[in-house]
């Protein structure tokens, strides 16, 4: 796997022109700041040693007020750019990791929660923040307002300026000395924190199991003993840690002090001018001030790093490249789907689908049954092109399913899973969704509402859509809220008509839904296979007695298939059936 | 403010730490004014020394400047460390403290209104907490002292300058960030808004992916995600430029305080109210200074942050307790049999009642379904039987006695649940078997889980009872999890044992083999099964319909019809 840190690296175009311009307005302000000290160091030598008063300074006392409305609009503006640059970085990100995750789609992805990618579309991303806000515009900058300064202090006091020369290169030479080990302890020591995080957590959203198991209170000693273990282990890693900061600070405040000193005794031995000394002492702090705030960044970038572990996972995953040369649809009214050898496996070794052989006639209606775990629901992953079997062929007519273009080859499916889900938005955007023309804009609707009562009424949902106060335009929020199941099943069932698919493959409800809703999908459903292919998981006595072919599927096989008499004599049927029965 | 107060409530047995972190900050911050202040005097001192030829004492400020340069290295290594051993002890006494807070109230006194989950927060919100100590209260008392320091030392020299820079330090460091916070609420609160749609089309995109991708939709949620984005960018940017504002005011008035300093020592260095060398130094003292306030803006952040943290962890922790504990020792049951008469309970005074005068004798031993339609009181049935809540008319007799005198752990020794909020914990299978009860033998983990017919499970896996099952147990199926509450139920060995929808989101198959399981029991315990199905297992005693209000005052019915 690539390592997070150079993947970061190769990112940096993300935020466009925006470090650059943030680095070069902070160098500005930087620049102000050494004509800033040198103004400041010429009042303070004119008042000290030649009795200047407020007259005397007065045209320098107000240039230097002059600079400072400057210096903070140019710091306001370094500060915002690099905020641009972030936001600019993150908002491709997000849209290339979004894109990527579609693309490989939700079989590809089988192995990962939804619980994690979420936070990582969102979260994961805002963590790249503070790396392309701070730690990457100051990089550019801490090698360069350094350099300026000691271009200025080593003509005016060599000796000043050779301490700075030697000390600089020490403090991230340190920095990453003890850095580096620190990091290893310190990640292992984060992987801790966020076990214990996780372990206090799940004991507190699951009280009230403990309660009833009568484990709360050993967990409560648990959580002490763990956090009481933690802190001692954290503070020795501290210990070495904070050397870092040790280092970092006792190189930047001895120098200081070493430049302050020495300066003094060149004054009394009267070997510099006591102009010279105060700017190279006013500066002497600015010297060091970029290389400390990097090192406080570094925390930045470690976190970066871990969010874009979490990414690479995602990101290393490929999608299977589109063809380049997509061929059209066959028709599938008149042309027979081919299942040959096809095997698939989420993890090596644990086939999901073992050598599967099936052909599908146009307009048949195919029932498939099988015990959780035989493949029903991964064959239809695959026949919706979500990946290609790993081995075996799937062909549309002669035309292999790889060979055509997903996108358009969903558009000749209908696809209705155990519980469709309604997505955020109008129950119009909702029927119609997939449905917008290709180059049309969002928002704008193809379909007239002539067809979306037409299909409403076909999927007996025609009543109750009326009933609803705002119709086709009322609010249907997440998973469908305020819609009962039944509901939804047949707002699904529209979205299918409205396809108007050649090939449907349904899943059927287990919940038990209530007799009239049972009856007016069943209604549904058959009026919607009629001149049409269906596939049909089934989970209901009815629905077998109906296909004209039942397919029993086991481990990743077909078992065996006929017709329901026919199965009857295969003990895993029956006993299927019977848990059907209930 | 009484949040503050109970913040620092809560930090009383960590005082001495914090109190050794704000002294150790302290003396670095004050270790670098004092090593500027004198570098400047020393450097003029000894210009002006050179120039005249007085003599000067250069051993003692040079040693001082060293000195003060050694004691901040190492104040920044005893503040580092100090804060971190107070933080860490104190996070871990915040985790305990709300754990044993909410235990007496779990569950029922930890519902939310609309059975939203108000525990999903409280982790975040109690890492959250350590901010305050950390980023908060340190900063500022360390500010708050090392200002008044520098002011009185500044105070020795000229009254008018410690004002002057006290009041520069008080704009810089308080009025402008305070500002800033309330110019940036608007942006703060659009960014946690667009930050909440963004997380639910992430969500919502992610979770319907399949579904999505099947109808062709996938673009238009790229789309919906890319303007949301681009608003929660638009918010995230106007917050920047305000913060951004802040820290380059907090710099302009670092640079006038040096400004104005020079302004009014001048004068007095010609009158010879200062000396020469006294104004270098009062001028990087006023540079130097404003290093104590630097943190505060982030401080004040922080603030609003730990603040809401606080108000929600409070906001659980003060709920008031569902049941009250019974005063006296727990009475020693005559048998098992349950007991109700004229039970009447609903969830608040204005709901509806669930129960009106319910009636029901479980005898010990006996195996009862109770059905009907979602809603209609089942669990709240299994949760009055567990006292999560207490009748508001009528009374529940567990052998013999009140429910009302049992303590909590002597009432689930003899009655437990499965339900589907019962949960596994990350850990191996022995583990959370071993929840129920840590001093179980091999064989009884065995004899337990071949009851729940989940040991050719176990004996197929490599690792056996030490196999990982994940985070909750995720690496299970459904009907595996599912097995494993149950088989863990059954070592607590509790003579009443209620499964609520126990095969609620299983497949067929899955739910017949677990009822199976199920009726194999041995007949030792009082069992009740809770389902909404029509069809009850043959193996009940009876079945009890709470499907229609007369109903529910209890008519036992044969089973299966």
């Amino acid at each position: 796997m690539t390592d997070p840190a150079r993947w970061l690296r190769a990112r940096h175009d993300l935020a466009g022109p925006w470090p650059k311009r943030s680095t070069a307005l902070q160098l500005g302000n930087g620049w102000l700041l050494i004509l800033q000290a040198w103004l400041l160091a010429r009042i303070i030598e004119l008042a000290s040693f030649h009795q200047a008063g407020l007259a005397d300074v007065r045209g320098l006392l107000f240039t230097l007020l002059g600079l400072y409305p400057l210096r903070a609009l140019l710091a306001w503006g370094g500060d915002l750019a690099a905020h641009r640059g972030a936001a600019e970085a993150k908002s491709r990100l997000r849209m290339d990791l979004a894109r990527h995750l579609f693309a490989l789609g939700p079989l590809r992805l089988g192995g990962q929660s939804s619980g994690g990618l979420a936070p990582a579309l969102v979260d994961g991303i805002e963590a790249m923040e503070p790396y392309f806000a701070r730690f990457l515009p100051a990089m550019a900058f801490t090698a360069l307002l350094p350099l300026s300064i000691l271009l200025l202090v080593l003509p005016l006091d060599w000796i000043s300026g050779l301490t700075l020369l030697l000390t600089a290169p020490l403090i991230p030479f340190f920095m990453i000395l003890v850095g580096k080990g620190a990091e290893r302890l310190n990640q292992r020591q984060w992987r801790r924190l966020a076990r214990l995080s996780a372990r206090a957590l799940e004991a507190l959203q699951g009280l009230a199991t403990l309660k009833l198991l009568g484990a709360a209170r050993a967990e409560s000693e648990v959580l002490r003993r763990l956090s009481e273990d933690y802190r001692r282990a954290t503070l020795e890693v501290l210990r070495v840690a904070f050397l870092s900061s040790l280092a970092l600070e006792f190189f930047a405040t001895a120098s200081i002090a070493l430049v302050a000193v020495g300066i003094g005794f060149r004054l009394l031995w009267g070997q510099m001018a006591f102009l010279d000394g105060l700017f190279i002492l006013l500066l002497a702090p600015e010297f060091y001030l970029p290389l400390r705030t990097l090192g406080g960044h570094y925390h930045a970038r470690m976190e970066a790093i871990g969010a874009a572990e979490r990414l690479l996972e995602v990101f290393a995953l490929s999608p299977p490249a589109p063809p380049a040369a997509p061929a059209p649809v066959p028709d599938l009214r008149a042309s027979p789907l081919r299942l040959q050898g096809v095997y698939f496996a989420y993890a090596p070794g644990r086939p999901a689908l073992a050598g599967l052989d099936l052909e599908i006639q146009p307009r048949q209606r195919l029932a498939l049954i099988g015990p959780s775990g035989a493949g029903k629901s991964t064959l239809f992953h695959l026949l919706l092109g979500f990946a290609g079997p790993d081995a075996g062929r799937i062909l549309v007519a002669d035309t292999p399913l790889p060979a055509l273009d997903p996108a358009a080859w969903r558009r000749h499916t209908a696809w209705l899973p155990q519980n469709p889900r309604l997505f955020a938005g109008s129950l119009r955007e909702n029927l119609c969704l997939g449905l917008e023309r290709p180059s049309a804009p969002a928002g704008s609707e193809p379909i007239d509402d002539g067809a979306l009562w037409r299909a409403l009424d076909q999927a007996q949902a025609r009543d109750f859509v009326a009933a609803l106060p705002g119709g086709l335009d009322s609010r249907v929020g997440e998973r469908g809220s305020g819609l009962s199941g039944g509901q939804i099943q047949r707002l699904a069932l529209a979205r299918a008509f409205l396809r108007d698919a050649p090939l449907v493959l349904l899943d059927e409800p287990t919940a038990s839904l209530d007799p009239d809703n049972e009856t007016r999908v069943q209604a549904a459903i058959d009026a919607l296979a009629r001149g049409r292919t269906l596939v049909v998981i089934a989970h209901r006595l009815d629905t077998l007695e109906h296909a004209d072919r039942i397919l029993l599927m086991d481990q990743g096989r077909i078992r065996a298939a006929g017709d329901h008499q026919a199965l009857m004599a295969d003990p895993l049927y029956r006993h299927l059936l019977e848990a059907f029965g209930k | 403010m009484s949040e503050l107060i109970r913040l620092l409530g809560l930090a009383r047995p960590y005082a001495g730490w914090l109190a050794l972190g704000v002294f150790a900050s302290l003396v670095t911050l004050l270790a670098n004014v004092t090593l500027m202040a004198l570098s400047g005097w020393f450097i003029a001192a000894m210009a002006l020394a050179g120039v005249t030829g007085a003599s000067l004492n250069y051993f003692t400020p040079a040693a001082l400047i060293r000195a003060c340069a050694i004691l901040r290295t190492g104040g920044r290594y005893g503040e580092r460390l100090a804060t971190h051993d107070a933080i860490l002890r104190l996070l871990s006494h915040l985790r305990l403290w709300t754990f044993e807070r909410l235990e007496p109230l779990a569950p029922a006194g930890l519902m939310a209104q609309r059975g939203g989950d108000l525990l999903s927060r409280i982790g975040a919100d109690i890492d959250t907490l350590d901010e305050f100590y950390l980023r908060v209260l340190v900063p500022v008392l360390t500010a708050l002292f090392a200002v008044a320091l520098i002011g009185l030392a500044l105070w020795t020299f000229d009254a008018g300058l410690a004002l002057l820079l006290v009041s520069l330090l008080v704009l810089g460091g308080v009025l402008i960030p305070a500002l800033g916070r309330l110019g940036a609420r608007r942006a703060v609160h659009d960014q946690v808004r667009q930050a909440a749609r963004l997380r639910a089309l992430a969500v919502e995109g992610l979770q319907g992916m399949a579904e999505l991708l099947a109808l062709g939709g996938e673009r238009r949620l790229l789309e919906r995600l890319e303007t949301t984005q681009a608003t929660l960018a638009r918010a995230q940017r106007r917050g920047a430029a305000v913060a951004a504002g802040s820290r380059a005011a907090l710099g302009l008035s670092a640079q006038l305080a040096v400004w104005f300093a020079l302004w009014l020592a001048i004068p007095l260095v010609r009158d010879g109210g200062l000396a020469p060398p006294e104004l270098s130094m009062v001028a990087l003292l006023s540079l130097a200074a404003f290093e104590a306030v630097t943190p505060l803006p982030a401080a004040f952040e922080s603030w609003d942050r730990t603040l809401t943290a606080a108000r929600r962890v409070f906001g659980l922790t003060d709920r008031p307790l569902p049941v009250p504990p019974p005063t006296g020792p727990s009475p020693i049951p005559g048998d098992n049999g349950i007991r109700i008469r004229d039970l009447a309970f609903r969830y608040a005074p204005d709901a509806p009642w669930v129960f009106e005068g319910l009636d029901l004798d479980i005898p010990a031993g006996l195996r009862l379904g109770i059905r009907g339609p979602s809603g209609c009181g089942k669990s709240t049935l299994a949760h009055l039987l567990l006292r999560f809540h207490d009748p508001d008319r009528g009374h529940i007799e567990l052998g013999g006695h009140d429910l009302r005198r049992y303590h909590g752990e002597d009432l689930y020794r003899r009655i437990t649940l499965v339900s589907q909020q019962t949960r596994l914990f990350t850990g191996t299978l022995g583990d959370n078997l071993r929840l129920a009860r840590p001093e179980a033998t091999p064989e009884e983990l065995a004899a337990a889980c071949r009851a729940a017919r989940l040991e050719a499970f176990i004996d197929a896996l490599p690792e056996g009872y030490d196999t990982w099952i994940g985070e909750a147990g995720l690496r299970l199926s459904g009907g595996q999890m599912r097995r494993l509450t149950v088989a863990r139920a059954l070592l607590r060995e509790a003579p009443v044992l209620i499964l609520d929808e126990p095969t609620e989101g299983l497949d067929a198959l899955t739910e017949r083999d677990l009822l199976d399981a199920l009726g194999a029991l041995p007949r030792d315990r009082t069992l009740i099964l809770i389902a909404h199905r029509r069809v009850m297992p043959a193996w009940l005693d009876t079945v009890l319909d709470l499907e229609d209000p007369p109903l529910r005052r209890g008519r036992p019915e044969s089973p299966g019809s």
